[in-house]
């Protein structure tokens, strides 16, 4: 079988990750193979006879094959599993899972009750200090079903959204009426860190939580200093607290 | 095959620039934010863009450059906020390119000796562009400026600062200025698909002792390239908006190749003292200054912008949520892929066909693209763990200590017999999932049809490149300030100034302030 040039790689011997490794593997098989059918001559198949010798199709068989394994795959895009729920990993805490849904991180720092009868459930990365502490109602959202059902009926005026994801595209056309933003994700320069400081609305990003459910009163420590750039590169602990409050 | 066509110089130039490229892309994708959406699938159109970009940027350059070199569009890029700027220019370029080269090797797919004419041509385009639009700092990027964005003239900035109008925390003008920068950024993230290119931050400029000013560009806002903009965003006004902002007590001490910022104390709106508001474009002679007359006149117009782009961001959400996932990536991919049309709009060769559009054989990876692999993918690009980054064990590189290159250096045994390529060939035919784009563009000169943009492009002269001023340079303004042909040069970029018009060359920094105090 043809040989490829990376094949001859004295120093590259491990990928990026095993999903990867199994693609990579999969098309330089089937680079080597298609190569030979042409006669192994390079300069006449890479720009040229590969564009119509590796094609869609064979893409395709690849993923095909990872899927037969078993194998699902991780999802970024909630249109993604919406699309394919076949080939994807499932989806917690979308439509009527919501009732039941927490986010629940290994990481999350909790405490018992203090002496106001707050129950610490987490901590985040602040992202601007403000002279008090915010108070509200946690609501989740994971999908754009859920921004169009806030966009539809308004925005409760107590609402403190939980969302994963620290993009500032899902919460678009809602994001400047929340009251107060737990994300569990990005740190406070990801663009939904960027957005709530533009619109002032307290937030933590990068939250690791337990045991806050959809309806919970909680407070968040908005008067914490803000997380600052040395805190990050040097890996220096530098959080807000997350409490539930009885009801 | 002998290699005639580069001379070992130029490989060394080449593979040095490859290499600059290489140190920022590391430094830039770990200390900088993560791009992350539930909405886009942002790994997967960003992987499809990079091989849109590897396949397409050679030969559209080459375009580009038929009607006008690289270095001329630098020199119209110091006089426009416009997408030839940060992040686009002084990474995207070469970054783009490189990042699909580069996972091209790693599928075995080309090998680094591979379209090696292509190459050299995109990064000395890269570097002929950046050494004219950074003439005024003498640097190539802001990071070889220290993560510093000083581009402007004397004369553009004194504009700037004497214009501006002063504001403070609780006043009208400050929360309406503070109000349209929030939801244009939203805006910007949403147009863009979640990425933050129609977003860009330069400078600083130091204004007084305690204050700087950042220049904020917010670009493509209203119908003009973008298909999923057409009729949406028809009630934006401009296509870009320039916000030039004093900031009090707080430094600006990065500002980076993406367009992006750091200061010291945090910057908080609070800081914010002084706003002017400004738009241009490929048609326009430099800055145009939108609602300068008065603070009244800003504040309302400010206001009225807030309103029409919320208006524009919720009807443009409402569309792409009904997107389907090959719909979602084709946006990304072509926003991240067009990232430099604008150099083909300076140019007046722009064509929908050439930056709208997933060229045939970008198209074919499609079903790779997953999720999960798109991810992992992407983030071995970013870092370095894929085995074409593999160096040997005593290699420690810049920023990483680590034996790896982002990017691979073109091997010189090219010069002695090894075999190579020169191109990945022509433009290819290309298509989209999304609807076509409507021939109606907003732009300085109006609301016009692609076919009379490019000719009012072509016939475009500026004064920054005319010959009788092209080459005064700040070096030039230095000894010459006061003359005659420094005033009229001064006089130029005055003519549109509430505070400067017909003042001529002489003034320095204090002379501007006084003035603004006499106002």
């Amino acid at each position: 079988m043809a040989k490829l040039y990376i094949d001859s790689d004295k120093y590259g011997d491990q990928g990026a990750s095993a999903v990867v490794d199994a693609y990579q593997g999969a098309i330089k098989d089937l680079i080597r193979r298609r190569l030979d059918e042409v006669g192994g001559d390079w300069a006449s198949f890479v720009f040229d006879k590969s564009y119509e010798l590796i094609a869609a199709k064979d893409f395709a068989a690849v993923e095909k094959k990872l899927l037969a394994t078993g194998h699902r795959f991780d999802w970024s895009a909630m249109i993604s599993v919406r699309e394919r729920p076949d080939a994807y990993k499932s989806a917690p805490g979308v439509g009527d899972d919501l009732k039941n849904f927490s986010f629940e991180h290994a990481e999350a720092v909790i405490a018992p009750k203090d002496a106001e009868g707050r129950e610490q459930r987490g901590v985040g990365d602040n992202v601007v200090k403000h002279a008090k502490n915010l108070v509200g109602i946690a609501r989740y959202i994971r999908s754009s079903d859920r921004v169009l059902e806030f966009l539809t009926q308004g925005v409760p005026a107590d609402m403190i959204a939980v969302i994963d994801d620290s993009g500032g595209t899902l919460t678009a056309p809602i994001l400047e009426k929340f009251k107060g933003v737990i994300c569990a994700g990005g740190t406070v320069r990801s663009h939904l860190g960027i957005l709530t400081r533009e619109y002032g609305i307290p937030c933590l990003m990068n939250a690791k939580i337990s045991g806050i459910k959809e309806g919970d009163r909680v407070e968040i420590e908005s008067t914490a200093p803000a997380k600052t750039t040395e805190a990050y590169q040097t890996g220096v602990e530098m959080t807000a607290k997350v409490w539930r409050l009885s009801k | 095959m002998s290699f005639s066509r580069m001379s070992y110089a130029q490989l060394l130039e080449t593979n040095n620039l490859i290499q600059a490229c290489a140190d920022e892309t590391y430094w830039l994708c770990v200390t900088r934010t993560v791009q992350e959406s539930k909405l886009f699938p942002v790994p997967a159109y960003m992987m499809l863009s990079y091989m849109m970009c590897y396949y397409r940027y050679p030969s559209l350059l080459r375009k580009i450059e038929s009607r006008m070199l690289a270095e001329e569009i630098g020199d119209r890029a110091r006089n426009a906020g416009i997408k030839i700027q940060n992040p686009s220019m002084g990474w995207a370029l070469p970054g783009f390119y490189l990042l699909g080269r580069e996972w091209l090797i790693n599928l075995g797919l080309i090998r680094p000796q591979d379209a090696v004419e292509d190459l050299a041509y995109v990064m000395d385009f890269w570097k002929r562009f950046q050494l004219s639009w950074h003439r005024n700092n003498g640097h190539i990027t802001n990071k070889e400026y220290g993560h510093r964005g000083q581009f402007l003239p004397e004369r553009r900035l004194q504009v700037f600062h004497a214009d501006m109008f002063d504001c403070k925390a609780g006043d009208e003008l400050h929360e309406a200025a503070q109000g349209f920068m929030a939801a244009v950024s939203q805006y910007g993230f949403l147009i863009s698909c979640e990425s933050r290119i129609s977003l860009h931050n330069s400078g600083p400029y130091k204004l007084a002792d305690d204050r700087e000013m950042i220049v904020r560009d917010f670009m493509d806002l209203s119908e003009s390239d973008f298909p999923w903009l057409d009729d949406v965003a028809k009630d934006v006004p401009y296509n870009n908006l320039t916000v030039t902002m004093a900031v009090k007590d707080c430094h600006f001490y990065l500002v980076d190749d993406w367009g992006s910022f750091e200061s010291k104390p945090e910057f908080t709106s609070d800081k914010l003292v002084g706003v002017g508001l400004y738009t241009s474009d490929s048609l326009s002679e430099g800055y145009l200054p939108v609602a300068m007359g008065s603070r009244e006149e800003l504040t309302s117009c400010f206001k009225s912008l807030t309103d029409k782009i919320k208006d524009a961001n919720n009807k443009l959400w409402r569309r792409i949520a009904g997107w389907s996932r090959d719909q979602m990536m084709d946006a990304g991919a072509i926003t991240y892929f067009s990232i430099i049309k604008d150099l083909a709009h300076v140019a007046g060769v722009y064509e929908v066909s050439d930056w709208m559009m997933v060229d045939e054989r970008a198209e074919r990876f499609r079903p790779l693209f997953n999720d999960e692999y798109s991810r992992d993918a992407l983030v071995g690009l970013c870092i370095g763990s894929h085995q074409s980054h593999r160096l040997s064990e005593y290699t420690m590189m810049h920023h990483s200590n680590a034996p790896q290159r982002l990017y691979s250096l073109i091997p010189y045994s090219i010069l002695q017999g090894e075999d190579y390529t020169l191109t990945s060939g022509p433009t290819y035919p290309g298509a989209s999932c999304l609807p076509p784009k409507v021939d109606r563009y907003n732009t300085t000169r109006g609301v016009i049809k692609l076919a009379e943009y490019n000719r009012l492009s072509r016939e475009m002269r500026p004064p920054v490149v005319d010959p009788r001023y092209r080459h005064l340079c700040e070096t030039w303004v230095k000894y010459n300030a006061g003359t005659p042909m420094a005033d009229e040069l001064y006089h130029l970029e005055q003519s549109q100034s509430r505070l400067l018009k017909g003042k001529g060359s002489h003034l320095k920094r204090a002379d501007v302030e006084r003035l603004r105090a006499g106002a």
